[in-house]
């Protein structure tokens, strides 16, 4: 039951030149990621087209209006939803100390989805912006219900037990709001992307999400410092000034902004904050003012590879991309929990 | 087995006390059984009774002896019964895999629906479904096949100096979305395939259920009892503790190996008839050791289950406002909340 103690030493720093050589190299493969995925699909696009119609938006041949109207919101999309997954996974595994955090793992997608569902049809919404709301009141309250029962758990520690609960909340989720579309075929097809997060055809909803998604990154970005200061345990951060109770609050409020603004976008996709958050660590070391913002990035150029992977993996239609990132996802985490740390005997 | 209520004086005095004990439970296990029964008689008559329709209820009584033809033959024969009696044999091999486990990796969370074998035996069953549609016994092969990988799996990857059974949970977790993702795969590439198989292979459902399945599960069934009673002395010893189990000659790790596999094939050939139904695994083997205790509750479990399965099954075909909905959905809603009591309950965690 009772977890190690934590460390009071403060974490490492990380150096300028090692932060600005891996953010620099993060750019790069982001910039690659993008061009490839505005690039690829169904009907290719070669990258200097794609930088003639940049510079030159007016044009009416078939491949501008196909970049203008499909390829480059969704990219967008993709990089805004990943960057908030991963920035909201690197803050829930700081703020619990728990390196199986994620917002999917954990179940706050699913809560967000449930609460986006049961607005479609009893309050009849529409729109992302309705969405925004209801997702981020599902977010917050399983968030709340998660921590609450992993941290009560007398599972062997609190890191197990908190995944343990998030199973349950995301079956018990995923169970209603399969309950209440199921029954009508037309409905349910409509809704079935609650369950499965993509994004065909989400391009329209870039607008409308944006705001939402660059709110809660601003609001997560300068948290690096705090974050540092909070893993040192709460005792050491209130003795170093920080008022830990607001601190927390404000990280969690942040985390479940950023996860219900992806949801509301695309669906619950799970294992990207999760992978996002390690590659960071692995990168540049524990340093939040470096890894939180370097998780962004990565949250970013997953979310974005893997959607272009299943575009073109089939011959025909395409992958969801909630489905890519949990088999991308899925060894990592079993990766993890194998580690000796994690779980003791 | 001794009766802390009285202290035996003489040799007579402990004989007849442990007679005494052995009586109450075996009175007891009467009991629970004969209530199971009446429990899946009742359950039974009344899902082929409930289902609306265009067949009278007085129409069903003498159909099901074969006393009319037509629709009210068809309806009961073809529809209802197979459904019914597809439910209660799922059920029982779910609750005998589910408590089979809990009892050999002695951790009440590590039950085929939650560490992801039956999700395996769900993919295996879906691709050969996609892919071989017309392969002679391929469903069922395909999902032992997949749920046997996916033990062989799970024990590859939670192996280090010795299996930690929550490390296997994890790992548990962590295969069954890989799993399920990959079943969700294959009904992208086969839009042919309508929402409502998508929905039995991933959530489970005995809807549609025929003769043809009701005979895999009553064969499965029967070979996993035999397989319990056979093993049944082995098992009780591996509760001792594997060193003194090895002590009293019995063969371990050969009883551990076959008890594994004879509960993964149980869960899959259920999954390849009804779908991964979550949760009847996980609650059925607490519940009959909460009503019988001891040796007995393995085999109850079975009885447990198929109450389970078959109440669910009437619930979401006839509950008010809910149904129709997959029966997977309503064995998540009761099981679920119990999940997190059990993650939940303080100092228990480790044993079951």
């Amino acid at each position: 039951m009772s977890d190690p103690p934590v460390p009071v030493t403060p974490i490492p720093r990380t150096g300028l030149t090692r932060g600005t050589a891996v953010a620099v190299a993060a750019i790069l493969a982001l910039v690659v990621v993008t061009v490839a995925s505005i690039g690829l699909g169904a009907r290719d696009i070669s990258p200097l087209e794609i930088i003639r119609i940049l510079v030159n938006p007016g044009g009416d041949s078939y491949n501008t209006h196909v970049l203008w109207t499909e390829r480059i919101p969704r990219t967008l999309l993709g990089l805004a939803v990943g960057a908030a997954l991963g920035g909201s996974g690197m803050v829930m595994q700081a703020l619990t100390m728990n390196p199986l955090a994620d917002p999917g793992v954990l179940g706050v997608e699913q809560g967000a989805a449930m609460f986006v569902v049961l607005g479609i049809l009893f309050l009849d919404i529409r729109g992302v912006t309705g969405y925004f709301w209801l997702a981020l009141a599902g977010a917050g309250l399983t968030a709340a219900l998660v921590y609450a029962t992993g941290t009560r758990a007398a599972a062997a520690s609190t890191t197990i037990g908190m995944v343990l609960a998030g199973v349950a909340v995301a079956a018990v989720m995923a169970s209603v709001i399969t309950l209440l579309v199921v029954r009508d075929e037309a409905v349910y097809s409509h809704l079935r992307f609650w369950s499965v997060g993509q994004l065909t055809g989400r391009a329209k909803v870039l607008g409308e999400a944006l705001p939402f998604m660059a709110a809660g990154l601003l609001l997560a970005l300068p948290l690096g410092r705090t974050l540092n200061v909070l893993s040192m345990g709460d005792e050491a951060a209130a003795g170093l000034g920080v008022r830990v109770n607001r601190a927390r609050l404000l990280g969690a409020g942040a985390a479940v902004l950023l996860c219900a603004a992806a949801t509301a976008a695309v669906g619950p996709v799970a294992f990207v904050g999760l992978v996002a958050a390690h590659c960071a660590r692995m990168l540049v070391g524990a340093d939040h003012r470096w890894s939180l913002p370097l998780s962004m990035l990565c949250g970013a150029i997953l979310l974005v590879g893997a959607d272009t992977a299943g575009r073109l993996i089939l011959e025909h239609g395409e992958i969801q991309v909630a489905i890519m990132t949990a088999i991308i996802g899925t060894p990592f985490f079993v990766w993890l929990a194998r580690r000796r740390n994690l779980v003791r005997v | 087995m001794t009766n802390s209520l009285t202290v035996p004086t003489t040799q007579a005095d402990t004989v007849r006390a442990l007679r005494r004990t052995r009586n109450v439970q075996v009175r007891r296990l009467a009991v629970v059984l004969a209530t199971c029964c009446v429990l899946l008689a009742g359950l039974l008559a009344t899902s082929l009774f409930l289902g609306g329709g265009r067949v009278v209820a007085a129409d069903i009584l003498p159909a099901a002896f074969g006393l009319r033809t037509g629709l009210a033959d068809y309806v009961v024969f073809q529809n209802r019964l197979p459904r019914a009696l597809a439910a209660l044999l799922s059920g029982a091999l779910f609750g005998l895999s589910g408590a089979l486990y809990q009892k050999l990796i002695r951790n009440p969370l590590a039950t085929p629906d939650i560490v992801g074998i039956s999700a395996g035996g769900s993919a295996g069953a879906t691709t050969v479904l996609i892919l071989a549609p017309t392969l002679p016994f391929g469903v069922p092969l395909a999902a032992i096949l997949g749920a046997f990988a996916l033990v062989a799996a799970i024990h590859a990857l939670s192996w280090r100096q010795g299996v930690d059974t929550y490390r296997l949970v994890l790992v548990g977790i962590g295969l069954s979305a890989v799993c399920s993702a990959y079943t969700n795969y294959l009904f992208t590439v086969a839009d042919q395939h309508s929402i409502a198989a998508a929905m039995r292979w991933l959530i489970g459902s005995v809807n549609d259920a025929t003769w043809e399945g009701v005979l895999t599960l009553g064969l499965a069934l029967a070979v996993c009892a035999v397989g319990v009673a056979v093993l049944g002395r082995g098992l009780s010893g591996l509760a001792l503790g594997d060193e003194l189990a090895t002590g009293l000659g019995l063969p371990v790790s050969f009883t551990r190996v076959c008890a594994l596999l004879l509960g993964a094939a149980a869960a899959a050939l259920a999954t390849s008839v009804v779908g991964p139904i979550g949760f009847v695994a996980l609650i059925s083997g607490p519940i009959s050791a909460r009503l019988v205790g001891g040796e007995h509750a393995l085999g109850l479990s079975a009885f447990v289950g198929a109450v389970i399965v078959l109440g669910a099954d009437l619930l979401a075909q006839h509950a008010p406002l809910i149904s129709p909905v997959p029966t997977g959905v309503l064995t998540a809603l009761l099981g679920a909340p119990y999940f997190f009591w059990l993650v939940l309950r303080r100092g228990a965690g480790a044993t079951s």
